[in-house]
């Protein structure tokens, strides 16, 4: 009897200790916060450093450089490359799409046109065989059977079933310059990321367009805020759950279909203004890819922000989390991106994968979760506090 | 102030003018009809030019098109559509045959042939000044020359071959047809229609109306009937200088066509007023339909006609000896036979007579229903599928699948077997158990060779023209997918075990200029209906038949070892194209192996089986009528020894090795195709092509055991045996190879070839298609050949048969075979369609006759110049500026651009891979039309258009 008596009071005691322990431990609703990171670059195989383009699909990533084309196996680690030796056509792969229907690769070649990677065969296209309007192509999308292709000089449309090109330009389009950087696809529209013209809507069914300018013209600030694209210098779009993310050179926009919404570094967590890509992951979350790091927009509603940036004195990766505008949370990571020049981003599952200036990295999502969830605050250790955002 | 308000002023003005001139967009003209040209152009005070022309045989141009010679014209212009509904018959025999609906205005009938418009160009924006010559030239006015004539009335050997009328005098021709506006012309009305005799009674609704119902052969061409006769000349012939003699005779005073006397029997409306007309009526229908069967308002309606009693009720009268003789007895003196003129005019509301056409049955590939029992044989020239008891090694059935069947199989179960109809872009799918043809699925262009996989679940059918395999669900019974293929896909296999589909492509890859071909085995993942692999075979084409060995260690291809870039002269050391077999290892590695010897050849291996205990292998050489008999053990053995050298460069190219492993030959019966062995290895069947037949050979023995006769008939007509002479590498030196060996399917092998005497490699010369070619002579890219019969003859003797030319009834034969081969019907415009919005633009292109900065471009230098419709070719040789290297020439013949998209590569050396490359790399002085000011969208959308023709 004495000795259960001991017992419990010790149990008790450790119990009440907990307690007292966790009670000084903060807790906050917070997002996910990548910080298992995994570089890949020339060293591991990769034909070049200049990451352009990755796509996941399937157990595959398939990555596009100024090198080559590259494919990481991610079951057996491996990665097999092309170059020009090789049958890829023109050696810097600016972007990759892939049809789901058919499994063909369909890769933006910068100067180089458009090639179909089936089977191991490349097929090539370009202005002087086919009908594709220029060669040097910065964006590729596949819409049901036809193949949308960004370029500098119109928006191409091939239709694969049967063999027709369209073109589109100032001619047939709202495209007041003809600078296409990106394509995106939804069910039911096109969306061009246009330097210098905004962003152009294309009904597939009604094959009409609608442009989304900058109603404050070409001026270089916001003039009045949340009144439509911030910028028509369009670099990126992504459209998902009916909600369109949207890069400029001079800040990032949100379009729900009735409401726009500005997104700056001064304002939010993201790290520069000058925006490369972007890649919306549901209408709450969007990943920015800026010349100074990457922005998280980890939950729109809350203004919460993510922001991943490499710190150059040690190349370690450093997180911030912030919302509106208030840093929560600061702490280093072992590795994060390695350059702050980020050109892409692809969600593959929990995980994503950003392509840089100076390699592929794959951000590792175990136990990612959406949005907020209560956890513990990471509190700084000293000295730790050393945010950098040169870009803001 | 105001001098400076006055400066604007005048500035604003011409600029509002000059630029309001150029954005005002000229309209386009649409075709009006020659009524509308009538309103003006008729009567004695204008020369009765209308008249001239309804009384002249362009006014019967597209009647003509309905008389059985017209179908043997189009056949022999491979020509498959009827020749109404064909573009290229109505190219010349109607007016605005290419262009779209809304470029003919309501008043506008296809239906009266040549008229006006076809040769003074569509009259909507000139008719209204035409009181002004040189305006009416601006505004589309066309005088035409007799070299615009002659765009039709050229000799084409289709319609001398088969009507054999002497070739046309020009000048005669021209003087037939002068309706020069007399000197002091007046513009008169046309007569008056009569007044109603009775406001109740029926109307005239016009023989047009009548023709909405009663044109086609379902109704045995009745409206072309009428309009081939005299009746409907009746009104125009009353404009001729005889009519005129008639009416002083008659003391009919004034102008025939005025006078109510003379119009009562010339013209429907006045023969009985009735109760007037509708406005679909003319007058100068001379007598139409109603004039015997009753002015039509009341009964015309289809739903009316449809039952006899009701027309009847309604006003449709029978016609009797009396309706005619109102007019006819004792017309100007004539003395009037009813019989013989009922026979002349007779038009029977029947389906025409249908013309007893010899059909053979041309098997190509069978399939065995899953149980062994029944063989089914798809038949090319019966459109069918007929079925053979496997046991009694008998035809039990025939059943009806669509244009061109070439392949069959069936689903795993057994219970539907699928057709591949070549011609039709079809599959058919057939109910095993009732044999009946129960549903259609739409594929791609020109389906060969189709093949389920494991479950069943999905169906893939080689589109051979499209480059692509259609990926179909046999639930639904829809395309799910589309994969891209090799050049051509054309047959397929299963290994015996996995989820993959081997196909082969029957032609090369496009490849750089001069150098080798290379084809592509293709392969197909079915769990995800991807492409997997595409594995390359070096220096082949023609890759046809394939099996799998029953090991699944590795497959065999027929194929061909076709040295194109090699002059021809090499043919008499047995070295142009050699014929083999082709073997894919499972790890993706090839061999080859010829099967040709030394003196006798192996032509045109097709197909290719292999027995169930892996000892043999069958070959079919539907150019030799043989097969090869392959013992597998020995061939494997002898690749197996060979040294990678050796197996890269010795074995592919060496004509002994056959008779290592080469331990038969079984004769058959023509041009056997398809081959197949029975799951127990007993038995093979081989569809005999052009023999209408199956040999059956005893696989034990080695010998042919059977012949099953499929019905076809028993006579050989002279297209048959040129078929045969076509498909047969008899007259080839050491019978290398047939006319099939270059042209599949009457087609292209997309190969350029050096076929000159000089032998040292000059003067390439890029294959061309033998689809619809007759009346595009003269041949050869030189242009030197004027006909086919030089082309096929002498030609063909010296440069392809060396030793044996053909016999002047072979020759006689093959030339008239090979004007029957059809061309496919155009996939980018079916027929009768409108233009889509970049094919409408491309036209414009085409047809242009100013560059982009309004520079007009010579007559010569633009597109439709010389490829102009219906053939598309002016039939003569320019310079485009596309002499290389290698060529002695730089002139070179225009060749026609029927399906052009279907035969890459482009230009007389075949050096151009797409359309575009015509004009993107091969154009830079401009000298192949004026291209270079085009903009990318505008290059485009002229290759849409091309695609079109």
């Amino acid at each position: 009897m004495k000795r259960n008596i001991i017992v419990i009071t010790f149990l008790l005691i450790v119990l009440v200790a907990q307690g007292a322990f966790a009670a000084d431990k903060k807790m906050a609703k917070l997002p996910f916060v990548y910080t298992d990171w995994k570089h890949y670059t020339v060293k591991d195989g990769l034909p070049n450093d200049h990451i352009f383009a990755v796509k996941a699909y399937g157990d595959k990533i398939w990555i596009g450089t100024e090198g080559g084309l590259a494919c990481l196996d991610k079951k057996t680690g491996k990665i097999q490359t092309w170059t020009e030796a090789d049958g890829l056509p023109w050696r810097v792969v600016s972007s990759i799409d892939i049809n789901p229907k058919t499994g063909e690769i369909w890769l933006g070649l910068f100067g180089g046109g458009l090639a179909r990677f089936s089977g191991g065969r490349f097929d090539h296209f370009h202005q002087m065989n086919s009908g594709l309007v220029n060669d040097v192509v910065y964006g590729v999308a596949i819409e049901n059977d036809n193949v949308w292709v960004a370029t500098t000089a119109g928006a191409s449309r091939y239709n694969t079933i049967t063999g027709e090109w369209s073109i589109y330009t100032e001619k047939n389009s709202p495209m007041e310059e003809i600078w296409n950087y990106s394509v995106t696809v939804s069910k039911e529209k096109v969306y061009l990321g246009v330097w210098g013209s905004g962003v152009l809507e294309f009904d597939i069914a009604t094959e009409k367009w609608k442009d989304y300018l900058d109603p404050d013209g070409e001026m270089e600030i916001d003039l009045y805020r949340d009144d439509g694209i911030v910028h028509v210098i369009t670099t990126g779009v992504s459209y998902v759950e009916d909600v369109l993310w949207i890069t400029t050179y001079f800040g990032m926009s949100r379009y729900d279909g009735r409401h726009w919404r500005g997104l700056y570094a001064d304002e939010t967590g993201l790290p520069s203004d000058f925006g490369n890509a972007v890649k919306g992951r549901s209408k709450n979350e969007a990943w920015f890819g800026t010349d100074w790091g990457v922005g998280v927009c980890a939950d729109f509603a809350t203004d919460t922000w993510v922001t991943y940036t490499m710190l150059p004195e040690t190349h370690k990766g450093q997180v911030i989390v912030s919302r509106n505008n208030k840093i929560l949370e600061v702490f280093d990571t072992p590795k994060g991106i390695p350059h702050n020049n980020v050109l892409w981003v692809e969600f593959d599952d929990k995980d994503v994968w950003i392509g840089t200036s100076k390699g592929l990295v794959l951000a590792k999502g175990t136990g990612y979760y959406e949005g907020l969830k209560l956890r513990e605050v990471h509190e700084p250790k000293k000295g730790e506090i050393k945010t950098y955002a040169p870009g803001k | 102030m105001k001098k400076y308000f006055f400066g604007i002023f005048v500035i604003a003005t011409i600029t509002s003018v000059v630029f309001g001139a150029q954005y005002m967009r000229k309209r386009h003209p649409v075709y009006v009809g020659a009524r509308q040209c009538a309103k003006c152009h008729q009567g004695k005070s204008m020369g009765h030019q209308f008249s001239k022309w309804l009384d002249s045989k362009h006014a019967q141009a597209y009647a003509v098109l309905s008389k059985p010679n017209a179908k043997d014209i189009a056949m022999f212009s491979g020509v498959p559509e009827l020749p109404q509904e064909s573009a290229m018959c109505l190219g010349c025999h109607a007016t605005g045959a290419h262009s779209e609906g809304w470029e003919r205005d309501e008043t506008f009938f296809i239906e009266d042939g040549v008229q006006c418009e076809n040769c003074h160009g569509p009259g909507s924006e000139y008719i209204d000044v035409m009181g002004d010559r040189d305006q009416a030239i601006k505004a589309g006015l066309i005088m035409p020359i007799v070299a615009d004539c002659v765009k039709c009335h050229q000799r084409k050997d289709s319609h001398l071959k088969v009507h054999a009328l002497p070739a046309l005098n020009m000048d005669h021709a021209i003087k037939s047809i002068a309706h020069p506006i007399p000197d002091k012309w007046k513009i008169t009305r046309m007569p008056k229609r009569p007044e109603p005799a009775d406001p109740s009674a029926n109307q005239y609704v016009g023989t047009f109306a009548c023709e909405k119902c009663h044109g086609g052969p379902d109704k045995g061409y009745q409206f072309s009937k009428w309009r081939m006769s005299r009746h409907a000349n009746a009104y125009a012939v009353l404009g001729n200088a005889k009519a005129y003699e008639i009416a002083k005779q008659e003391g009919v005073k004034g102008i025939p066509q005025k006078s109510p006397k003379c119009l009562k029997c010339h013209t429907t409306a006045y023969t009985n007023p009735a109760g007037g007309s509708l406005d679909s009526y003319n007058l100068d229908e001379g007598v139409g339909c109603e004039a015997c069967h009753g002015p039509g308002s009341a009964y015309s309606q289809q739903a009316i006609m449809a039952d006899s009693s009701s027309a009847k009720a309604a006003g449709l009268k029978e016609v009797t000896k009396q309706t005619c003789m109102q007019c006819h007895e004792n017309a100007h003196g004539k003395t009037f036979d009813y019989a013989k003129a009922s026979e002349e005019i007779a038009h029977p509301l029947t389906s025409e007579k249908v013309v007893e056409k010899t059909i053979y049955k041309t098997p190509l590939n069978m399939a065995l229903t899953p149980n062994g029992k029944e063989l089914y044989v798809a038949c090319e020239a019966s459109k069918s599928v007929i079925v053979i008891d496997v046991r009694k090694l008998k035809k039990v059935d025939e059943i009806t699948a669509g244009s061109h069947p070439t392949d069959v199989t069936f689903s795993p179960d057994g219970t539907k077997a699928y057709v591949s109809n070549r011609l039709d872009d079809t599959v058919s799918v057939i109910d095993v158990l009732s044999r009946k043809n129960i549903a259609t699925i739409i594929v791609g262009d020109s389906p060969h060779g189709l093949l389920t996989d494991r479950t069943g679940k999905y169906l893939y059918v080689l589109n051979t023209t499209a480059d692509s395999i259609s990926v179909i669900d046999t639930a639904t019974l829809k395309e799910i997918k589309r994969l891209t293929a090799g050049h051509q896909p054309w047959s397929l296999t299963a290994p015996p075990k996995g989820n993959q589909i081997y196909v082969t492509n029957t032609l090369s890859d496009f490849v750089e200029f001069r150098t080798p071909p290379v084809s592509e085995i293709t392969i197909i993942d079915t769990i995800n209906n991807v492409i997997e692999d595409r594995i390359k075979v070096p220096g082949t084409n023609l890759l046809q038949g394939i099996a799998f060995h029953p090991s699944g260690d590795f497959a065999l291809v027929a194929l061909n070892r076709t040295k194109n870039l090699i002059p021809m002269t090499r043919l008499l050391q047995g070295w142009t194209i050699t014929n083999g077999l082709g073997i894919l290892y499972k790890d993706g590695t090839t061999a080859q192996v010829l099967l040709d010897e030394p003196g006798l050849y192996f032509p045109d291996p097709t197909d290719v089986a292999i027995t169930s205990d892996g000892r043999l292998a069958l070959v079919t050489s539907s150019g030799s009528n043989r097969i090869a008999v392959v013992d597998l053990k020995k061939l494997t053995s002898m690749i197996d020894g060979a040294t990678d050298y050796e197996r890269e460069h010795i074995l592919p190219n060496h004509m002994g090795k056959s008779l290592e492993f080469v331990t038969a030959h079984i004769e058959t019966k023509d041009s056997p195709r398809g081959i197949l062995i029975t799951p127990n290895g007993k038995y093979a069947f081989v569809a005999n092509s052009l023999d209408d037949s199956l040999t059956v050979i005893d696989i034990d023995k080695l010998q042919a055991i059977e012949t099953i006769d499929l019905g076809g008939p028993k006579v050989i007509t002279q297209i048959r045996y040129g078929e045969r002479v076509f498909h047969s590498a008899d007259n080839a030196f050491r019978r290398q190879f047939s006319c099939h060996s270059c042209h599949p399917d009457g087609h292209v092998n997309g190969l350029t070839f050096d076929i000159e005497p000089d032998g040292i490699g000059i003067a390439p010369v890029d294959n061309r298609t033998l689809r619809g070619i007759l009346d595009t002579n003269p041949f050869k890219w030189e242009g030197t050949n004027p006909s086919l019969q030089r082309q096929c003859g002498p030609r063909l003797a010296v440069f392809f048969t060396r030793i044996q030319p053909f016999d002047a009834e072979q020759l006689e034969a093959l030339t008239v075979y090979i004007c029957t081969i059809p061309r496919p019907p155009n996939r980018h415009r079916p027929l009768g369609a409108e233009l889509t919005g970049a094919q409408r633009r491309g036209k414009e292109v085409f047809e242009r006759a100013t560059t982009n900065s309004g520079n007009i471009i010579p007559q010569k230098d633009r597109c439709i110049n010389c490829h102009f419709p219906p053939l598309y070719t002016d039939r003569t040789r320019h310079d485009m500026g596309t002499q290389f290297e290698y060529d002695r020439e730089s002139h070179f013949d225009t060749p026609h651009l029927m399906n052009v998209y279907a035969s890459p590569p482009y230009l007389h050396n075949g050096i151009a891979d797409t359309l575009e490359e015509i004009w993107t790399l091969y154009n830079p002085e401009d000298k192949h039309g004026v291209t270079n000011d085009l903009t990318k969208d505008q290059l485009n959308d002229l290759i849409e258009f091309l695609k079109t023709l």
